[in-house]
């Protein structure tokens, strides 16, 4: 880097230390002063090659070589009209011949091979592919632009976590004055012994410093990976009681009912008007209204009224 | 403190509304007496014919039969008053219904969940049987649910006392989409396999999130029940022909409930075979569904401190404005839920 030097005026980073190399399309250099100084009107000529150029595409240099720069330039240019993606071709082998036909262009540019040949070799293929050029470009200014969009909501997110840890630390802040000022007032007032207090505060705070840790890994991961598991079983399904049926115990305040078994098995079902065919169908069977007759004749016979 | 009858009300301070149905309007409120909260459901007065009946019928109906019944998953009737021209049923307060639970998605119902809702359920419904009383209206927005979990049956503005022979009842009850076959087909003689159907209904939909059988006619109701389990016959339905609105049925030959709950355990779906079993004679009763393995195997179901409660109502005490269902809706008829915005905040 030591021996950097303006092509025009021949001021080396040795001698002015704030040398600034600028690179134009054409690749040659040129220090930021004679750039100033040659470029006064906005436009003008390469000193070295006359190629016309413009003082806006003057751009700091960030490779010794001028040619990388130039390169670059040349590169970006090219590959904004052969701007075709692998999807758009049927073979890898049409797209590795295609790739190396920009390389070869982009090599001839850089180096100044047939210039006028591979000029026309470009507007040709612009020509001829206008309309897949235009596809391209929407396409790719569409991903970029997501692109840019994931680069936000990064952005947003990282201020939100900041904002967070910050407002955190104030809260832990405030807490400690806060118990500062409880231990004061409770050393001033409290007649029990001073030692006793200033340890419980001292234990205190050391559980409140614990908690407050745990809290900051709980944030900086976010999910608690090791006791997501722990967390599913957790559900007192071990702790719960199996269910066992109980039978509801019935206060009848009188004998005991026949059940339905011995309605079944005895006469009284001779007694009860058999239901017809529709009714059955309906869920509706003679047992039923006989075990509720049986049970209402008995039921509440021991009932006396205290 | 000793209330006279007629100043009753005073012993009810109203917190604040929470809907109003066909019959009647809900208030929350508490009792100054044990500072419990509670609901207060007031009778609309009604037309004119109405009121010279005296009272209406479906709140007649829950006061007579709730006035009797005690149980942990029966819906508590703490008190009855009148004031003025009307009448108010104090009601235990629940939180939420099953309803909510089904539709909120960010709950997740777990195995032992399902569980422990089945069994409340059914626990409440054999008390029910086995005191010759039908609900008539079960459907998961009658099944409520308070804030420690407990299941309570409620709205027995339907029920009615079963199992006399000559009365004839009417088939236009219970919520089409939880309505048994006999009752689709117009049985004028039922008994419990009404109430086991819907519970049947009621476990397929925490286990579906959605309705199993939603019918949008009593046609397509049955279209639907006969496509899911196979149209019955005369065979596996003695007398089915019989029944007062009778159609023939195109034959299907039904799913197996194994693909349509395909996450559920054998147990489970023996128990839903049970339950939606076509023809009410077969279909199993509580009692019999309560001894069933399913109840008795792994996991167990879960304990009620551990029964998720919908998103809005998890900090009860910090939003006492928090939307919720209303407590009773009146004969199947969906309450319209009115916004309430909290002004004392």
């Amino acid at each position: 880097m030591e021996d950097q030097v303006c092509p025009r005026c021949r001021t080396t980073k040795y001698r002015n230390p704030s040398l600034k190399l600028m690179v134009n399309v054409c690749g040659h250099s040129l220090c930021e002063n004679c750039v100033d100084l040659l470029f006064l009107k906005g436009s003008g000529s390469c000193p070295e090659c006359h190629v016309p150029l413009r003082r806006s595409n003057f751009r700091v240099q960030l490779f010794e070589d001028p040619n990388v720069e130039k390169e670059v330039d040349i590169r970006k240019r090219v590959l904004r009209d052969f701007n075709k993606k692998e999807d758009d071709f049927a073979t890898l082998e049409e797209y590795n011949d295609y790739l190396e036909q920009v390389e070869e262009i982009i090599y001839n540019l850089v180096n100044g091979i047939d210039t006028f040949e591979t000029n026309r070799r470009i507007e040709q293929y612009k020509k001829e592919n206008k309309e897949s050029i235009m596809k391209n470009k929407v396409k790719i200014g569409r991903s970029e632009l997501e692109l840019e969009e994931l680069i936000e909501e990064e952005k947003q997110k990282e201020q939100m976590r900041r904002i967070g840890v910050l407002r955190e630390e104030t809260e832990v802040k405030k807490r400690k004055i806060r118990a500062k000022e409880a231990l004061i007032d409770e050393l001033m007032f409290s007649h029990g012994n001073a030692k006793e207090i200033v340890k419980t505060f001292q234990t205190m705070e050391d559980e409140e410093e614990e908690k407050i840790v745990e809290k900051a890994t709980h944030f900086s991961t976010g999910i608690k990976f090791g006791k997501s598991g722990e967390y599913l079983l957790h559900h007192g399904q071990e702790e719960a009681p199996l269910y066992t049926y109980v039978a509801p115990i019935f206060e009848t305040e009188g004998p005991r009912a026949p059940n339905i078994e011995e309605v079944l098995s005895g006469t009284y079902l001779e007694h009860v008007r058999a239901p017809g065919l529709d009714e059955r169908a309906g869920g509706f069977e003679s047992t039923i209204s006989c075990l509720r007759a049986l049970q209402e004749a008995v039921v509440g016979l021991y009932f006396k009224s205290s | 403190m000793e209330y006279k009858l007629e100043d009753k009300w005073r012993r009810y301070e109203k917190i604040e509304f929470l809907g109003e149905g066909q019959f009647a309007t809900v208030y929350k409120a508490k009792d100054i007496e044990t500072d419990i909260i509670v609901a207060v459901k007031k009778i609309k007065v009604g037309s004119k014919a109405e009121a010279r009946d005296g009272i209406n019928r479906t709140a007649l109906r829950e006061i007579k039969l709730l006035q009797e019944l005690k149980h942990t998953n029966i819906i508590g009737l703490l008190d009855v008053f009148g004031y003025k021209s009307n009448v108010s049923l104090v009601f235990d307060f629940m939180d939420t219904d099953l309803e909510v639970i089904v539709k909120d998605t960010t709950i997740v119902l777990s195995p032992a969940h399902v569980k422990k809702y089945t069994l409340m359920t059914l626990l409440g419904l054999e008390y029910l049987h086995d005191n010759w009383i039908l609900h008539r209206d079960l459907k998961p927005n009658n099944l409520l649910i308070n804030s420690e979990g407990i299941l309570k049956i409620g709205d027995f503005g339907l029920a009615k006392f079963y199992g006399s022979p000559n009365r004839i009842y009417t088939h236009q009850v219970v919520t089409r989409w939880y309505r048994s076959p006999e009752l689709l087909f117009g049985a004028r003689m039922y008994s419990t396999g009404v109430d086991m159907w819907a519970v049947g209904c009621i476990i397929a939909e925490l286990l579906l999130r959605v309705p199993f059988l939603p019918g949008e006619s009593d046609l397509d109701q049955l279209t639907r029940i006969f496509h899911t389990l196979g149209t019955p016959n005369e065979t596996t339905w003695p007398g089915m022909t019989s029944l007062q609105d009778y159609i023939q049925f195109k034959t299907f030959p039904g799913t197996s409930l194994k693909d349509i709950f395909t996450a559920a355990g054998d147990d489970l779906l023996d128990l839903l075979q049970s339950l939606l079993t076509i023809n009410p004679l077969k279909r199993i009763t509580c009692t019999q569904a309560l001894q069933m393995p399913y109840f008795s195997n792994k996991p167990a179901p879960s304990p009620g401190s551990l029964l998720p409660l919908p998103s809005s109502l998890v900090p009860t005490l910090v939003k006492p404005g928090s939307k919720r269902k209303l407590i009773e809706s009146q004969t199947g008829a969906i309450l319209p839920k009115r916004l309430q915005f909290d002004t004392s905040m």
